[in-house]
């Protein structure tokens, strides 16, 4: 592989992993607020994607689709942010706080429901996701050179993922929620004191992880081009990997670490091919494990 | 008993070992999706042995299950070093690691006129040693219970030893334990280590009854019936795993086999529900201390 095969591989990577970001930044969020990790989660993003599909197929009438691109992500966003309520409520709302494993073993049952429901609803084949990211930038393939280009669609993905974070992190450093949200992550027991139900707190943390997860969910689709259960437990793998490499509970790590699992991804794809390029991003995490446990921007905490 | 039955025996008795792998590790608090991984290297291991080696079924199995050991050892380590929720994510990622170099494992012989042995997607065809050695049904389901017996007995006795003191201890507060002089780090990877191997005997098990593995056998849906088992089960005792693997197995997925694709989805529910009714599982300490109550046995023990 010369140079500029490289920078094409890590490029398309990158872009892809926006969504592995936005993914991350969900189990981010969510072990932020309550110190436990809902395993459910990439599963109820795509829950929302298909949603989407479900509404599209009901107002459309054949090859016409029945939504715009635009309202495609809407749909499965508010879709995911439902589903994660519901996650919410029937893994975290009546769970023992102190006892992590009940939880864990409860959204690891949400992850098989919401699964098997994904698998008899399509009878197990994958659903065409319409190519909604056509013609939101005019040009398929911006070529700067015979070698290198920059594909339409995943410019298309990696700005409004861009657009996503920023809207998250005005969320959560601008607004009242925001610093609700912060304050029960930073001490519960004080956020409390203070008047704030940690309740509701922790319950639209919940709702704003799995609106970001919806749209990660619609962008998957759209740019593999179709939605299969298959994708559940490869995409709830790389998106906790994520949430390790950036450092528990840290947004921008998460985000930095979903490009860069999403770069060095590619360039093992390019090297190795597709049967082996899991197994080395599975090697990325045992070096973080061993070398950097607290990830790339976490707090240095090593136990519970 | 037809064959049928027989087989859901087996399949019983291979569960029970896998709980049990989970249940050790539990004991310290820390939770492993990666038994399905070391389910997968005791069982190509072991199906290598009898196959291309042509070594027996106890040595194969026993060398299966220390590979198994090792490897847990090795990634013990740095894995439970780390916060105990960093755990879940670290084995998760080694259990997928495992299957996914499986599916790239090719090494095959030529044996008689056959051509024998691991070929990556297509998996692990003719591991014959049962049938060829002239084992029926119920030797193997005999063997299989032989050895779970084995297993259960040994972890009942630990767990009135010092040894399982020691476990528990970890389990219900490290910081407790660790003030009164335990290592934990020696704690931790020595129940992984050992959950490793009993993983790994339940895999070359696993691999001799079914004839036939591939590396989807060995999914996140494994990893998640190995920490069911105890969980839904409670960890006071050995039995509560045993008794989980039974009910499950046979009557979620066998007596409710006419309910075709719903019992998948009951599976699911059937955790949700239990980890919200009864967080700490069916025979939670408080549980069994009622039990004894009200029966009267296994009053003399320390309850």
């Amino acid at each position: 592989m010369e140079f500029v095969d490289y920078l094409q591989a890590v490029t398309d990577g990158v872009m892809q992993g926006a969504y592995y970001a936005l993914i991350g930044i969900g189990f981010t969020l969510i072990f932020g607020v309550m110190n436990k990790i809902n395993l459910a989660y990439a599963a109820a993003a795509f829950g929302g994607a298909y949603a989407s599909l479900g509404v599209a197929a009901l107002i459309g009438t054949g090859d016409d689709f029945g939504l715009p691109p635009l309202l495609m992500f809407l749909v499965s966003a508010v879709a995911a942010g439902l589903f994660a309520w519901v996650v919410y409520t029937i893994c975290f709302r009546f769970t023992p706080d102190h006892y992590e494993l009940a939880t864990l073993m409860a959204t690891v049952g949400a992850f098989f429901l919401i699964e098997e429901i994904a698998v008899h609803a399509t009878d197990g084949e994958p659903m065409d996701f319409p190519e909604v990211l056509q013609g939101i930038i005019d040009d398929p393939m911006i070529e700067f050179s015979d070698a290198f280009a920059v594909r339409g669609d995943l410019l298309t993905i990696f700005l409004l993922a861009l657009i996503a974070m920023g809207l998250l992190l005005t969320l959560l450093y601008r607004t009242r929620l925001g610093l609700a949200t912060r304050a029960v992550a930073q001490q519960r027991t004080a956020a409390q004191l203070c008047g704030i139900s940690v309740d509701r707190t922790n319950a639209t943390t919940f709702i704003i992880a799995g609106v970001l997860g919806g749209l990660a969910g619609a962008m998957i689709g759209a740019a593999v081009g179709v939605l299969s259960p298959l994708l559940f437990v490869p995409l709830t793998v790389k998106g906790l990997i994520v949430t390790v490499m950036g450092g528990l509970g840290s947004i921008p790590g998460a985000i930095v670490a979903g490009l860069l699992v999403g770069g060095l991804e590619n360039v093992f794809l390019a090297l190795r091919g597709i049967t082996e390029r899991d197994m080395y991003v599975m090697l990325l995490l045992f070096l973080f494990l061993a070398f950097r446990p607290q990830g790339l921007f976490g707090k240095k905490v090593l136990r519970d | 008993m037809d064959d049928f039955t027989w087989g859901l025996v087996q399949i019983v008795g291979v569960h029970t070992i896998l709980g049990l792998s989970a249940y050790v590790i539990l004991l310290t608090g820390q939770v492993s999706m990666a038994q399905a991984g070391f389910v997968a290297i005791g069982a190509y291991v072991a199906g290598m042995l009898t196959v291309l080696a042509e070594w027996h079924i106890i040595p194969s199995m026993i060398t299966g299950g220390l590979a198994a050991a090792v490897l847990a050892c090795i990634v013990g380590f740095p894995a439970l070093r780390v916060r105990g929720l960093m755990l879940v994510v670290a084995t998760i990622a080694f259990g997928e690691f495992v299957r996914l170099f499986w599916f790239n494992f090719d090494y095959r012989i030529a044996k008689g006129d056959i051509i024998v042995g691991p070929e990556g997607g297509e998996g692990f065809k003719q591991i014959r040693f049962f049938p060829e050695n002239g084992w029926t049904t119920q030797d193997v389901a005999a063997f299989i219970w032989i050895v779970a017996a084995i297993i259960l007995a040994t972890l009942w006795w630990m767990d009135r030893s010092r040894a399982g003191k020691v476990l528990r201890a970890v389990g219900e507060d490290e910081m407790a334990a660790q003030s009164v002089g335990i290592n934990l780090t020696v704690v931790k990877v020595s129940a992984f280590t050992a959950g490793g191997f009993i993983a790994g005997i339940a895999g070359a098990l696993y691999a001799h009854y079914t004839t036939h593995i591939e590396h989807l056998n060995f999914d996140i849906l494994m990893a998640t019936f190995a920490i069911a088992y105890p969980i839904l089960g409670g960890l006071a005792n050995v039995w509560g795993t045993l008794f989980a693997a039974i009910f499950i197995q046979v009557i979620v997925i066998e007596v409710l086999r006419d309910l075709g694709d719903v019992r998948n989805l009951m599976f699911g529910a059937l955790i949700i529900l239990v980890m919200n009714f009864l967080p700490r599982g069916l025979f939670s300490a408080q549980v069994v201390r009622k039990l004894r109550e009200w029966t009267g046995l296994g009053k003399t023990s320390d309850a």
